[in-house]
């Protein structure tokens, strides 16, 4: 009886929201549904104590208490310490994303002082190229690009304002509920403040599809307000929030009510762009665009009128009019609120605009709230600051949680939950949930920091550990993902660390950083296959092609093949965790390919040009590459291949290009 | 990520196929060693379906663009009665890009016949087709959810209205792997004109590992990317870098280290490519009455004939997906018949009909059409009303597609539009349908085929799509 009266309950709840002037309910959350652990509250924990010498030998510091507790229960030991070489190299990829120099392994292995490692950390903590490393992530998790997407592909030149903003905020260690709050709504903080108002072009950076004849504003804006919405639950909170936008979320306690109460944070927002060109460039842009859309206006205004066979000549020349439109004016891409452009929020059948349901307003997720928290008018004053100031609240169970776990995901190339951009039911459950929480207590009281989050994790054993443990066979069979930590993760290169190691082993990385992205020469095919190939104009200075790839263009529809190779992120949908495939090919890429070989000839040239004879060059070689001296099989090899020819400028190229693809050098230990 | 493809396996099995004394092995067996290692570290491997499949390998004649179906596969007499007419009001009312309510009905200048035993009937637009009517199974029904070219694409290609998720191509190289060792799994041929709206990401992985990513054939001989040597590199040289490099990597080399082998595997796989696909990509060994079938020397039918004609040697050596583009770089040089539907289709068909006629023959005759899909079709069809006098406006809600071999039956048209085209009323199928109907001869269950991505379990299907039991045979 009880089941079919709430069946029926339910039925009507369905019918009342499928009403467009209805207001949807508030929704109720059961206690089960409320206990899942990434919704409680973060424990007070304190790192385990051991009774044993060996224990207390060992946990130097609390992050390794909990990771030797962990290794306890399970019967294992941890690795022991990584070799100075193998230490100076992964933190320099880690934190840079580059290698060490020769000359840095060596000041590093032979430093005798007692706190070597700590000097370190520090020096590669306050280069300008740990920025440059660390706002990769940041942009691969945003989903950070500089075109459109979709069938024009249109470019935002200005777009690199907010890859610099982002890079600048790492390097000044900007705590993250500011960076939060700044991306979310730093126009409503403070609009004359330029840092805060490129931050908030966050809320653009989705793929925008714009259709010339397209006449579905409705659908249009529908898709904006999605993307705005659905990367905040992906970035910030590790909620699926995207799942419940045509449907009550089947895993998680998402309502759809609780999708379109988030999106009602952004009913007001709009897309807006600030001119920064000097007075002279507006008026000349204003010169050249003026005509133009003079004469569109009249062509619309003939439209009207015109016979079926005219208007089609109409819009033909209409379409050839939008081509001639210049590019916009340098600017700030931000948004702004505009109460009288606001979008009515109501629930989507099926997340289709054709299907309006009840109406909302704006709330956090129900189940992080009391029961019946009441939600606020979409008419709300600065509400994105109001949605940011929810999430930073320090007593919200996600917001720091999420964020440690990625720090830590890019330190040990997992993270403690291995879905960061899933804290849900399907996603992972956190291999040392202690940890994890004892990490968030530390970021949110340490006032939001990252620096000392990383000092905290670099310092530890833990991360010091050899990437191979002498109890290597009996510990594959008890945790073959090493979720444990009974060793370090070794990793492959990522495609942005790969080219970068490639450009600055040879010698040619230019340094500069900031500024407007390059656009390189590339195969004439894969401009031909865009819709617009006009927007691919190479810089004209070709110095700028060595730059680091952060500062290369990120356009939507052309990834350059050396990094789709080897699995840089499509720019589409926010990227937690990138793969790390192996197939072939990437061999043929890095065999093969221009780039690589371009580099590898530099790379020969250098050897010839700082070393004197065959052994020191294959010494060099190693040093570069591999961070170390080559072993004595190796050395071996080498000799035996340069044999055939060891100034001859094909055999020492090939002989470079082979160092580019060997293990030692694709992967870090 | 449990649900990242990993390739761990344990102690003994990892001895056994990869370390265990090569050295001591009899010499004869050596190589079919080296097979099974290079198989057992590749992620392209072939992997059995779900079930018994039907067919191994796909083509995708993708028509960009939307060709009309109202000029090619679904005779609509009543077009010409009402032609300069204003739409019926019983037809009901549709969201165009251009048409609106002031367009008029246009007729067709086609004339439809029945071709074949199974009397299909086929426009004069595509007089090559009239001779392969009884092998393919016409699905007048079609619809998608998008009237834009860029979103209609996506979701003809990946089952959804957004870019970013992974294209059939790359769902059925990840569900089954490749036959091929030497060929990529997955390929993709462009018009040499340019690209049609959706671009690069409507054939990409999307959130699938780069593995599956498509190889981007590029027009000429030398259709993929990197597979030749460098400038002033001797195969020789190259033997002797291989070789280099391979006792390198030996040399850092640690028992059950499964990545290293895996990417060793990988250097050898991508040799075997480079040394024999050029092979492959050599047309010019086939005999003359083939060239002339696909219309390869023919003034119009050269490029697609060309495309079509290597798509069945890519098949024949077992690669799984092939997709060949017709149309690409702007409305004038896709089937995006805008001003004037019986230029454009006109051109569009010289280019293609033979070609694509050819193609089905071919692999007829050769055994190779049952255990092959060929699809035909693109991201929509054409509007009833005229747009600008002589064109045709975007159509999602009705149109046609064809699908032939792999399993499908021949000579019959399934399901209908309205008496004008407008809207697909008898047995209408969707994009997610004809998704779920297609993996299933592939051998794959599409809920089965899916993949972990921010909590949700993503299928090519979206949702669920109804498998079309009444087109197999």
């Amino acid at each position: 009886m009880m089941k079919r009266l709430s069946a029926v309950l339910a039925i009507g709840t369905v019918l009342a929201a499928w009403n467009e002037s209805a207001v949807a309910p508030l929704g109720t959350y059961r206690p089960a549904e409320r206990r899942h652990w990434a919704f409680q509250p973060r424990k007070d924990v304190v790192p385990p104590a051991f009774p044993d010498a060996a224990a207390k030998r060992w946990a130097r510091t609390p992050v390794d208490a909990f990771v030797l507790e962990g290794l306890r229960k399970a019967g294992l030991e941890p690795a022991p310490e990584a070799d100075r070489t193998t230490l100076i190299r992964r933190l320099t990829y880690d934190l840079h994303g580059l290698p060490p120099t020769p000359d840095e392994v060596a000041a590093f292995v032979n430093d005798k002082a007692p706190e070597a490692y700590e000097k370190l950390v520090e020096r590669l903590l306050a280069s300008p190229r740990y920025g440059e490393q660390w706002a990769h992530h940041w942009l691969d998790v945003v989903r950070f690009a500089e075109s459109d997407g979709y069938e024009y592909d249109t470019h935002r030149p200005d777009a690199y304002r907010f890859r610099d903003y982002v890079i600048a905020s790492f390097n000044a260690d900007k705590p993250y509920n500011q960076f939060l709050k700044e991306q979310l709504a730093g126009d409503e903080m403070d609009a004359a403040n330029e840092t805060y108002v490129v931050a908030s072009g966050f809320n653009r950076l989705g793929p925008l599809r714009k259709n010339a004849g397209n006449q579905e504003v409705a659908s249009s804006r529908t898709e904006v307000l999605t993307e705005m919405t659905n990367i905040v639950g992906a970035a910030f909170l590790g909620v699926t929030l995207g799942c419940a936008r045509c449907h009550d979320h089947k895993f998680d306690p998402i309502r759809q009510s609780d999708y379109y109460r988030m999106q009602g944070y952004f009913a007001q927002t709009h897309p807006h762009d600030i001119v920064v060109a000097s007075a002279e460039e507006q008026a000349a842009w204003k010169a050249t665009v003026t005509p133009i859309e003079t004469e569109m206006t009249q062509l619309r205004r003939q439209m009207r009128r015109a016979s079926e066979e005219e208007k089609g000549k109409i819009l033909t020349k209409l379409e050839e009019l939008d081509e001639k439109m210049p590019d916009p004016l340098t600017a700030m891409y931000a948004v702004k609120n505009d109460p009288k452009a606001m979008t009515g929020i109501h629930l989507l059948g099926r997340g289709d605009y054709r299907n309006k349901g009840a109406r909302v307003g704006m709330r956090p997720p129900g189940v992080l709230l009391p029961e019946a928290a009441p939600e606020m008018p979409l008419e709300t004053e600065k509400p994105r600051l109001k949605l940011a100031e929810w999430i930073v609240d320090p007593a919200n169970p996600l917001t720091a949680r999420v964020m440690v776990n990625r720090i830590w995901q890019y330190h040990f190339g997992r993270g403690i939950v291995s879905t960061p951009n899933d804290f849900g039911r399907m996603g992972t459950m956190p291999s040392h949930p202690a940890l994890l929480d004892w990490l968030a207590n530390r970021y949110v009281e340490g006032g939001w920091v990252m620096k000392p989050m990383h000092r905290m994790i670099l310092m530890s054993n833990a991360y010091r550990q050899a990437s191979r443990s002498p109890l290597e066979k009996a510990a594959m069979e008890k945790d073959p993902e090493n979720k444990l930590l009974w060793k370090f993760n070794r990793r492959r290169l990522e495609a942005e660390e790969l080219r970068d190691s490639m450009l600055a082993i040879s010698g040619r990385l230019n340094g500069k950083a900031g500024g407007r992205s390059v656009m390189v020469t590339i195969d004439q095919e894969l401009v031909k296959d865009l819709k617009r190939p006009q927007y691919w104009s190479p810089t004209r200075d070709k110095s700028e092609y060595d730059r680091r790839t952060i500062y290369m263009i990120y356009k939507r529809n052309l990834i350059l093949p050396f990094m789709q190779v080897f699995d840089s992120p499509d720019t589409l949908l926010s990227c937690a965790r990138r793969d790390q495939s192996t197939h072939a090919p990437q061999a043929l890429e890095l065999l093969n390919g221009k780039l690589s070989n371009e580099l590898a000839q530099s790379l020969a040239e250098r050897l010839l040009r700082e070393r004197p004879d065959t052994e020191a060059r294959i010494d060099l070689a190693w040093r570069l590459t591999a961070g170390r001296p080559p072993s004595a099989p190796e050395k071996a090899l080498a000799l035996r291949y340069l044999d055939d020819g060891p100034t001859n400028p094909e055999v020492l190229k090939e002989f470079t290009l082979t160092l580019f693809n060997m293990n030692p050098f694709l992967y870090v230990n | 990520m449990p649900e990242h493809i990993r390739y761990n396996r344990n102690r003994r099995e990892f001895l056994t196929d990869c370390f265990c004394g090569t050295g001591s092995l009899a010499f004869a067996s050596m190589l079919a060693q080296e097979q099974a290692r290079a198989a057992r570290y590749n992620p392209l491997a072939p992997k059995p379906p779900h079930f018994e499949a039907k067919a191994k390998a796909f083509i995708f004649l993708f028509m960009a663009g939307g060709p009309s179906h109202l000029e090619t596969f679904d005779p609509k007499p009543l077009l010409n009665t009402l032609h300069g007419q204003k739409r019926p009001a019983e037809f009901g009312d549709v969201q165009y890009q251009n048409v609106n309510s002031a367009s008029r009905i246009l007729g067709t200048k086609r004339t439809f016949q029945k071709h074949g035993k199974s009397g299909l009937e086929i426009s004069d637009l595509l007089p090559h087709h009239a001779g392969i009517a009884d092998d393919i199974c016409v699905l007048r029904s079609m619809h998608g959810d998008m009237v834009v070219h860029s979103a209609a694409q996506y979701q003809m290609m990946s089952g959804r209205v957004i870019p970013g998720f992974p294209a059939m191509g790359s769902w059925i190289a990840y569900g089954l792997g490749t036959e091929a060792d030497n060929l990529p799994a997955y390929v993709v041929m462009p018009d040499p004109h340019g690209t049609p709206e959706a671009g690069q990401p409507m054939y990409t992985n999307g959130f699938l590992p780069a593995v599956y990513q498509p190889a981007m054939f590029r027009a000429g001989k030398r259709p993929v990317l990197n597979l030749e040597l460098p400038q002033g590199v001797t195969l020789e040289r190259r033997r002797k870098t291989m070789d280099f490099l391979r006792a390198v990597n030996e040399a850092n080399l640690a028992a059950e280290d499964t990545e290293f082998a895996a990417r060793m595997s990988a250097y050898d796989t991508a040799f075997k490519m480079q040394t024999e696909a050029p092979e492959i990509f050599d047309l010019s060994t086939e005999p003359k009455e083939t060239l002339e079938l696909y219309g390869v020397g023919g003034a119009q039918t050269d490029d697609y004939g060309r495309r079509c004609l290597l798509a069945r040697r890519l098949v024949e050596r077992g690669v799984r997906f092939v997709c060949v583009v017709a149309g690409g770089g702007g409305a004038e040089t896709e089937w995006d018949a805008h001003s004037d539907v019986e230029k454009n289709h006109h051109r569009m068909a010289a280019l293609t009909d033979q070609p694509v006629a050819a193609l089905v023959k071919d692999l007829k005759r050769r055994g190779l059409l049952d255990s092959t899909v060929v699809l035909w079709g693109g991201e929509f069809g054409r509007s009833p009303e005229s747009e600008r006098g002589q064109g045709r406006d975007h159509h999602n809600t009705g149109f046609s597609m064809w699908v032939a071999g792999g399993g499908f039956k021949g000579g019959m048209a399934y399901g209908a539009t309205d008496d004008i085209g407008l809207k697909s009323v008898v047995k209408p199928m969707h994009f997610r349908d004809l998704h779920a109907t297609v993996l299933h001869q592939m051998g794959l269950q599409q809920d089965q085929l899916s993949y972990l991505h921010q909590g949700r379990r993503e299928r090519l299907t979206e949702v669920h799509g109804a498998i079309i039991k009444e087109i197999l045979a």
